[in-house]
C-alpha cells in the first residue's frame, strides 16, 4: 500500500521561487536572509492593526503584505514613531509590498536591520492576497510519491500501476504516439490542492524522461515534441494493469461496480485491468479514460444499459 | 481501498543501511545495475533516502532518490528471498558500483 503523506515546510526562498512568474515578484530587500527562514503558519496577513499598535492576535508567523493603506498610514506617522511602529514587523517570515511599490529609505534601514527579507510584487493587494494564498497551499499540501505512470488522455489524468515490468512505460509510449500527453514515468507525486483535487506530476530531475525496456532512458519531447508533455494534470481515474490469473474475481465484468482508491483523503476510481498476452491494453486503456469522462458528464454506460434491461424484464413479468 | 496486494509475513521483511560511496552517486550505469540485481530475485525491494522509498527494480524510480555521494539510503526488502536480494544489493554498493 501507499505510504503515508507527508505536508512539506516551506521557507520564504520557496514561496518566492514558486511565485516569482505567476505572482510578478521580485527582491526589493536582503534576499539572502530568505533561505532557510520557514513560514511557519501559511497564510498572508496584512499588518494594518498590528502597525495602529494594536498588537493581541498579530499574525507574526505569517508572510506581511503591505499594501496603500499600510504605507500610507506609516508615512503619515512622525519620522521617529514610524521607526517605532516597525519593530512590530522584527520576528515576522517576511514582507511582500504589493503594486511594485518601493521601500521608502527609513523602512528599508529598519529591513536591513532586523535582516528582513522584503519582496514586491506587481499585482494589486487583493488579487496578491488570493493568488498568493493559494501557492502557498498549494505548495505546503499533503503530498505522496506512488510507483506508477500518468498520462493525460482527452483531459482525462489517469495514473498506471501495476508491477515493474507489467509494461505501463510501454502503454504510455503508445499512448503518447497517439497524441496523448505523459505527465510523469514510473513514480508520480500526488498533492492535493487547495480545492480537494488531486494533482499529479512528475520528480523534477526525472520529468521529460522514459525508461523502455530494450531501449533504455529516452527522452519524450525531444522525440515527439512539447505537446508530448504535461507538467501537472488532475488525477481521475487509477488503472491497475494486473497478471490475468484464471479465476480472478476482482475483475469487473459489468462495470456496475465502482472501485476507488483513497489518495491523501479522496477518493479516486480505480479499475483493475487483467493483462493478458495479445491484449491490446493501449486501446483498453484509452476507452477506459473516455468512459470516464463520460461518467464524469453524468453518463454511466453500464448503469443504463441495467435501467433498460430491468424495465424490458419488467414489462414481460 | 484494494485488498488484492500480495501481503507477506513481516518475518522475512529485512531492513539494511547501506551508503552511497562512489562520486558520482546512484546516476544512470549504477541504477541499472541495481535494478539487474534486484530483478533477479522474487521479493519486493524498497531503496529509501529521507523517508522516500521506490522500486529497486525500477531505473527511474531509483533516479528520482537523488542518491548523491555520501547519501545514507535504506534497502527493504521482504519475502523469501530477502536475506540474498539486500546481501547482493549492499555489495554494489560496497564495491562502489565499480566505478571510481
Amino acid at each position: 500500500m501507499w505510504r503515508t503523506a507527508e505536508s512539506p515546510r516551506i521557507t520564504v526562498a520557496d514561496f518566492f521561487e514558486a511565485g516569482r512568474s505567476i505572482l510578478q515578484m521580485d527582491w526589493e530587500a536582503n534576499p539572502e536572509a530568505a533561505v532557510g527562514r520557514e513560514i511557519t503558519e501559511v497564510a498572508l496577513n496584512r499588518p494594518g492593526l498590528a502597525l495602529a499598535g494594536f498588537l493581541r492576535y498579530f499574525a507574526y508567523r505569517r508572510i506581511q503584505v503591505l499594501g496603500l493603506a499600510e504605507m500610507t498610514y506609516l508615512g503619515s506617522l512622525p519620522a521617529a514613531e514610524r521607526i517605532e511602529r516597525l519593530q512590530t514587523l522584527a520576528h515576522v517570515p517576511g514582507i511582500v509590498m504589493s503594486r511594485g511599490r518601493r521601500l521608502p529609505a527609513y523602512f528599508r534601514q529598519v529591513c536591513a536591520r532586523l535582516g528582513l527579507p522584503v519582496m514586491r510584487t506587481h499585482l494589486v493587494t487583493g488579487h496578491f492576497m488570493n493568488a498568493g494564498t493559494v501557492l502557498m497551499q498549494n505548495l505546503t499540501s499533503p503530498r505522496i510519491r506512488v510507483p506508477g505512470t500518468m498520462i493525460e488522455i482527452n483531459g482525462v489524468g489517469v495514473l498506471l500501476e501495476g508491477e515493474p515490468g507489467i509494461g505501463k512505460s510501454e502503454i504510455a509510449l503508445a499512448l503518447i504516439k497517439r497524441g496523448h500527453s505523459l505527465v510523469a514515468d514510473d513514480t508520480t507525486v500526488l498533492t492535493r490542492d487547495s480545492t480537494g483535487a488531486i494533482q499529479g506530476s512528475a520528480v523534477p530531475i526525472t520529468r521529460e524522461h522514459m525508461e523502455i525496456r530494450g531501449l533504455g532512458i529516452i527522452h519524450v519531447p525531444g522525440l515527439f515534441g512539447v505537446a508530448s508533455m504535461r507538467d501537472g494534470m488532475r488525477l481521475d481515474l487509477i488503472i491497475r494493469m494486473q497478471k490475468a490469473a484464471v479465476g480472478a474475481d476482482d475483475i469487473d465484468r459489468t462495470g456496475l461496480d465502482a472501485q476507488f482508491r483513497d489518495v491523501l483523503g479522496v477518493p479516486v476510481p480505480l479499475i483493475a485491468v487483467p493483462v493478458a498476452a495479445g491484449r491490446d491494453l493501449t486501446n483498453v486503456v484509452e476507452v477506459a479514460a473516455l468512459n470516464q469522462r463520460m461518467k464524469q458528464m453524468g453518463h454511466d454506460a453500464a448503469r443504463e444499459l441495467d435501467e433498460k434491461l430491468k424495465v424490458a424484464l419488467a414489462r414481460k413479468d | 481501498m484494494d485488498s488484492s496486494k500480495k501481503t507477506t509475513p513481516a518475518a522475512a521483511a529485512l531492513t539494511r543501511e547501506v551508503t552511497v560511496l562512489n562520486r558520482y552517486g546512484i546516476h544512470a550505469r549504477p541504477a541499472a545495475l541495481l535494478v539487474k540485481a534486484a530483478t533477479g530475485f522474487a521479493c519486493e525491494i524498497l531503496l529509501e533516502k529521507n523517508g522516500v522509498k521506490v522500486n529497486a527494480k525500477s531505473i527511474m524510480g531509483l533516479l528520482t532518490l537523488e542518491g548523491n555521494h555520501g547519501a545514507k539510503l535504506k534497502i527493504h526488502a521482504s519475502g523469501a528471498d530477502a536475506a540474498a536480494a539486500i546481501a547482493a544489493l549492499a555489495d554494489l554498493f560496497e564495491r562502489k558500483f565499480f566505478e571510481d
